[in-house]
């Protein structure tokens, strides 16, 4: 492992993976990451079981399902007691490529941003349709409520340097959790990195029930818009 | 008594009586929670909804009796403030336990990690 890497721990979320959990991880360990992170967000398939097969993973697990958001925080917090420098989420189901982790670290680790945003919509090549219109709604409603426009503000995919993720305080536990990110840069004016990424999508990733759905999309704004006024 | 029924009448009547029928058998079921007391409000809410949509007017002689006549629209629209301060404050009030909830979820979920080693 290159004394770079080491200073680097990636949070994964997952629940109800079990199909693909383990090679998600092997993945990422395949690029010399080993400082892994992996909240089982209270899977009722065998996701825990998969998990406690591996090798160097830390595994967490909420004892019920508390949402995407919850278990990157949970892994972002453990992360954070651990002594991380460089903090990479990214999700679960395989859709990321983690050959894209250098690239996202890349201007963290060389001090020049607080956060990189990984962005599907700079090429969106591969995207479905109904997902680009569905980001773009979010991205429109996320610079109209938190006043920051960035081109994919629901992308998991993200780095966050130490001092970002010391300052970062969000209150969503769902899907609502990647646009609170958004508003907390603007809130502490974090330098932030938008860095296109390459997403996979399957149809594995693609027929998952609690994967960002219309109905889930609306919910996350409905949300979104409940937690400016409660 | 109308002689002819509108349809939100018949739909207050078939939601009423439904209500009346779940709440009788969830008592003579015993169903925890269900109590006397639970099933006497039911009575007095959906019965009171049946009567309502049986005799309208009562709705006026009861207003004429309390003296608000004059004031029907003021009290109806102080009732939904009330339901919508009621609403307001008990979304607010999920929304809180939902972040406890995560955050007890968290810190337990962080109790096995000083057990780990890389």
């Amino acid at each position: 492992m290159s004394d770079k890497n080491s200073r680097i721990f990636i949070v994964v979320p997952a629940y109800n993976e079990e199909a693909v959990i383990e090679s998600v991880i092997r993945e990422i360990q395949s690029y010399h990451y080993s400082n892994l992170i992996v909240v089982d967000d209270g899977s009722t398939d065998r996701t825990a079981e998969r998990l406690s097969s591996l090798d160097r993973v830390i595994t967490l697990r909420h004892r019920i399902n508390r949402g995407k958001g919850a278990a990157t925080k949970t892994g972002i917090e453990a992360a954070k007691l651990l002594g991380a420098d460089v903090i990479v989420t990214l999700d679960g189901d395989g859709q990321h490529d983690p050959a894209d982790i250098a690239k996202l670290t890349l201007p963290i680790l060389q001090k020049r941003a607080d956060v990189a945003l990984g962005t599907r919509l700079i090429n969106p090549a591969g995207m479905p349709w109904h997902k680009i219109i569905h980001n773009k709604l979010g991205n429109l409603l996320t610079w109209y409520l938190f006043g920051l426009w960035v081109t994919d503000s629901q992308s998991g995919f993200r780095a966050y340097s130490r001092q970002a993720v010391e300052k970062i305080n969000t209150r969503g536990d769902r899907y609502e959790y990647e646009s609170e990110v958004i508003r907390e840069i603007y809130i502490y004016k974090l330098t932030f990195k938008e860095i296109p990424i390459r997403v996979r999508y399957t149809d594995y990733s693609m027929n998952k029930a609690q994967k960002q759905s219309f109905c889930n999309g609306v919910r996350t704004a409905g949300k979104m818009l409940w937690k400016l006024i409660a | 008594m109308p002689t002819t029924f509108h349809l939100y009448q018949i739909i207050v009547l078939a939601v009423s009586f439904f209500m009346l029928y779940q709440g009788t058998t969830n008592f003579f079921k015993g169903k925890s929670g269900q109590t006397l007391f639970k099933l006497l409000v039911r009575y007095a809410v959906w019965g009171g909804m049946i009567v309502v949509t049986f005799f309208p007017n009562i709705t006026f002689l009861i207003a004429k009796s309390v003296g608000i006549i004059d004031n029907i629209n003021a009290v109806i629209l102080t009732g939904f403030l009330l339901i919508f301060l009621m609403i307001f404050k008990l979304l607010s009030a999920i929304e809180r336990l939902e972040q406890n909830i995560s955050e007890l979820t968290r810190k337990e979920a962080l109790k096995d990690l000083p057990k780990n080693n890389l």
